[in-house]
Parts: C-alpha cells; sequence; structure tokens
C-alpha cells in the first residue's frame, strides 16, 4: 500500500482516527508521518499498533530452526510475535525473554521496573532467571566433581520447579 | 448527571482536560489478539463481575455492540475511548461511571485500560482515580505482572508501569506565532510526546495538542507523572504570554471579534469552523474581553462534535442539518 501523503512510498505507519464523525484509517510512510506530527505515536496505546511492528523490530530476522520453539501459553512463535509486533500472552515475556531482550533495552534502556507493584503478583521470569544461574552453578559444580555441592544445587532447583525431593 | 467536562478545573484557560490511564492484563488469559470471541465475552464477565462486586451500581456497562455506529463514534469524540476502540465493536465492552470521570475498556489492546478523566491539568488527581481502581480489581482480577518488566502488556513498548498521562492543551496564540514546531522538538528531546489531538498532526483542529508521556519502564508513576505536570505548566505559561503579545496586535483584535461574530451569528458551522473561532475566542475570553465561564466554552470542545450532536439529537442528521444545530447551539451561549 502506498502512502497516501505523498503517494510514492510504502505506508508503514497506520492511524486510525475520527475524522468529521466518522471511523478512518490514515496510511503514511514513515517519513510523512514524522512529517504530519504522528512521530512518537507508535505506542499510543491503541492508537496505531501497525507501527509498531517496523519501529519494534526493525531489523527482519530469519527463522532459524532454533526458532520452531512455541510459547506454551498461547502457542505464539517468536516468528509471530516479531510480526505482529505483539505479545501472545504473558508467558511469551518469559519464554522469549532472551530474544526479546535487545529490542526492549533499545526501546526501554536497561531499566528495570519501577513504581507500583501488584499485590498479587507471581514471579515467574524472577524464577526462571534463578533456576538457569542454579543450574549453571550445578553443573560447574559436577564439571569440578564437587558432588556434594552439585547435590545441594540440584534440590534447591527442584524446589524452584516445585517438585518434590 | 453532570458529567466531568462540564465541571472547572485548573489552569482550564489552556488545559482542557487531564487523564491517566492503565493498561492490564488478566493472568489467566492470552492477550486479547489471540482471544477468541468467546473468551472475549469470558473476560467482559469476568471484569464486570469484579467491577460490580467492588462498587456496586458505580458503573455503566455497555457491550460495543449494542451501540449504533453514531453513539460508539461520540466515546471517542470525547476521549473516552480510542479510535481503535471503535473501529471494531464486536467483542469489546465498555464500563463508566455516570459522570464519565472514570471509565474501563475491555478488550481494547490490553484486556483492560482503566482510565481517569478530569477537566483541567489534573494529573494528581486523576491517577489517585484510576490507581484505586486497579488496585480493587487486582485483588479480584490478578494482573500479569513481572518484578523487574512491571505490567505485562500485549505491546511491549508499554510495560513498566503501563501508564500514559495525557493533557489537552489549547494552543492558539502559539500556533498563530509559528511556535509550535520548536516547542514539540523540545517536549520530545525530555521523552514527552506533543501531538494534534483532533484532525491532521501539523494542523490540528481548534489548535488542540496532546502532551503524553512516553517511557514507561524505570520511571515510577509519580515522577512520570510530575514530568508531564511541570512541562505542562511551563507550556501554559509560554501559551500565556503569547495570547498576552496577540491581545496587543490589531489584526489579531481583527481577527478575534470576527470569530467571536462567527459563533454568535452564524446559521451554518462546521466542526472545523466552529473549532478555529472558539480556540481564537477564548483567547478573548482569558484577557476578560468577553464574559463567559471557561468550562462552559471547553464543554463545547466535546459536546459540538459531529457524532455527538447526532447522538444528543437520537436522529441520523446529515451534514447541512447538523451543522445548523451545531450554530444554533452555540448562538445560545454565544448570543
Amino acid at each position: 500500500m502506498l502512502c497516501q501523503n505523498c503517494g510514492r512510498n510504502d505506508a508503514t505507519t497506520h492511524i486510525k482516527r475520527i475524522v468529521d464523525g466518522e471511523s478512518s484509517e490514515l496510511h503514511l510512510c514513515s517519513s510523512c508521518a514524522q512529517h504530519l506530527g504522528y512521530v512518537g505515536l507508535f505506542s499510543g496505546f491503541g492508537s496505531d499498533i501497525g507501527t509498531l511492528l517496523s519501529r519494534f523490530f526493525p531489523e527482519t530476522r530469519l527463522l532459524t530452526a532454533e526458532d520452531t520453539e512455541r510459547c506454551p501459553g498461547c502457542g505464539a512463535s517468536f516468528d509471530e510475535i516479531v510480526r505482529s509486533g505483539t505479545m501472545g500472552c504473558a508467558e511469551c515475556y518469559d519464554v522469549f525473554y532472551d530474544r526479546l531482550k535487545p529490542s526492549l533495552s533499545r526501546i526501554h534502556g536497561r531499566a528495570t521496573h519501577v513504581g507500583k507493584t501488584s499485590t498479587t503478583r507471581d514471579d515467574r521470569l524472577e524464577r526462571r532467571e534463578e533456576l538457569r544461574r542454579l543450574e549453571a552453578e550445578r553443573n560447574e559444580a559436577v564439571k569440578a566433581e564437587e558432588y556434594e555441592k552439585a547435590a545441594v544445587l540440584r534440590d534447591r532447583i527442584r524446589e524452584l520447579r516445585g517438585e518434590t525431593k | 448527571m453532570t458529567r466531568w467536562y462540564q465541571l472547572s478545573g485548573k489552569e482550564n484557560d489552556v488545559a482542557v482536560s487531564s487523564k491517566v490511564s492503565l493498561a492490564r492484563n488478566l493472568r489467566d488469559h492470552v492477550f486479547t489478539n489471540r482471544l477468541s470471541a468467546e473468551e472475549k465475552d469470558k473476560v467482559a464477565e469476568e471484569v464486570t463481575a469484579a467491577v460490580n462486586e467492588t462498587l456496586p451500581d458505580k458503573f455503566l456497562v455497555t457491550p460495543m455492540n449494542t451501540l449504533s455506529r453514531y453513539a460508539a463514534i461520540s466515546l471517542a469524540e470525547r476521549n473516552l475511548v480510542s479510535p481503535e476502540f471503535v473501529s471494531v465493536q464486536e467483542g469489546r465492552t465498555f464500563l463508566m461511571t455516570p459522570d464519565e470521570s472514570l471509565s474501563i475498556m475491555v478488550c481494547e489492546e490490553d484486556h483492560v485500560k482503566i482510565q481517569a478523566l478530569l477537566p483541567g491539568l489534573e494529573l494528581d488527581r486523576s491517577y489517585e482515580l484510576a490507581d484505586r481502581m486497579d488496585t480493587l480489581l487486582d485483588e479480584r482480577l490478578g494482573f500479569s505482572f513481572d518484578t523487574k518488566l512491571g505490567y505485562l502488556t500485549q505491546c511491549p513498548t508499554n510495560i513498566g508501569t503501563a501508564m500514559r498521562g495525557s493533557v489537552i492543551l489549547q494552543l492558539p496564540a502559539m500556533r498563530i506565532l509559528g511556535r509550535i514546531r520548536h516547542l514539540s522538538n523540545t517536549v520530545s528531546r525530555l521523552g514527552l510526546v506533543l501531538t494534534g489531538a483532533y484532525g491532521e498532526g501539523d494542523s490540528p483542529t481548534g489548535s488542540l495538542y496532546l502532551l503524553t508521556n512516553q517511557v514507561t519502564l524505570g520511571i515510577s508513576e509519580e515522577a512520570a507523572l510530575q514530568n508531564l505536570d511541570s512541562l505542562a505548566l511551563s507550556i501554559i505559561e509560554q501559551e500565556r504570554e503569547a495570547r498576552g503579545e496577540l491581545m496587543e496586535n490589531l489584526q489579531f483584535q481583527d481577527m478575534l471579534w470576527r470569530s467571536y461574530g462567527t459563533l454568535k451569528s452564524a446559521r451554518v458551522m462546521s466542526f472545523q469552523e466552529f473549532m478555529e473561532a472558539l480556540s481564537v475566542v477564548k483567547v478573548g475570553i482569558a484577557a476578560g474581553e468577553f464574559d463567559l465561564p471557561m468550562n462552559t466554552v471547553n464543554e463545547l470542545i466535546f459536546s459540538m462534535q459531529p457524532a455527538t450532536l447526532n447522538t444528543e439529537a437520537g436522529a441520523a442528521l446529515d451534514r447541512q442539518e447538523r451543522d445548523a444545530l451545531r450554530a444554533e447551539k452555540v448562538r445560545e451561549v454565544f448570543g
């Protein structure tokens, strides 16, 4: 689709608007979007989801064999997330965290959350990170033949996973 | 019932309204884009039940597919829902208090979007309202949250506080004096965004601009709103100075009185024409040239919108009938 403003470039920014009592959609290329003052609106909370795609994942990633992994929560693959610019479910953040990291830090910097905390939270992501750390430690311990230490770590890993000893 | 936009707010010679919204997702459901029609109904049921349990009889619940097209679009015109939310009415539910100051969009981009809307510059109070609702609903619904990433949203750009604060500012003087471009560059360097609230981005209808925070991760709600508030105040001061300069100018005086004449006498008036005249006349009202309460004038920004007029009239008016009705209602205020 060509940009409705210049008619030359491909439209990458899609903006839903209300004009004269009707709902309409505006399709613009990125330079016209900028020129017309729609820049920065891309995360406008539902005002134009379409722009996000090109901004959030500027480099189109090639599908590799490892990318066949799917989120157990919703069935989304990482490729689908990139194409749509949207996550499938909360668990996607957990499952695809490593692959999301570069894009997340490009948008948000290296920041972590500050502010209001949900009173009913479950810290899946935190647990997962802790698990990874413990597993790496256990593998080191096994390599170094420190079996007693490895056994202690194994028990803590099982505990974190919610398995019984 | 008095609606929020009929009331008077702080700095309302320039600040029309303040809004704080919080995006939330229910832990036990996949995100909105992946929900089936039945699952969307289920989410709406759960949210409605939680709201009714917490605050019985406080909210009007409207499945969007029960509204006429005009009534739906009228909600967007009054800044209660996003254009995205009314683009498809199926599978969406809207809850609001009768004064329209507190509302919840169900299955917009995220499962739940809590919004508080107040006249003038009132970000703190808006946040208080939204925050309280959020806490109550979280206890019953359980929102997706992660210690590091904050509230988890469908769109990765919104994670963290998942909060947007915004202020609608009417800046006719800065626009006439050509100061908007410079202003919006300054604003974006500070991590905020200034865009047109209605109409085209570079020439927004009635010189109404929307000032919004951008960053949601790594900055607390309080800090983000404080930034927004102090920047809004500084823009308000700049607009007042610019208005002072304009009032000294004969050409502007002529424009002011002609615009007043339009509002007072026109028999047919498009929304565009109305808004342009109103934005100029507001400069005169603020300077004491015309004796009209600012909240009455600000209310017209919402009540004179095309689909809102049709909804109020309870009829599908064509453009000319609508423009005649608008002129009539405006004359009642300015005549």
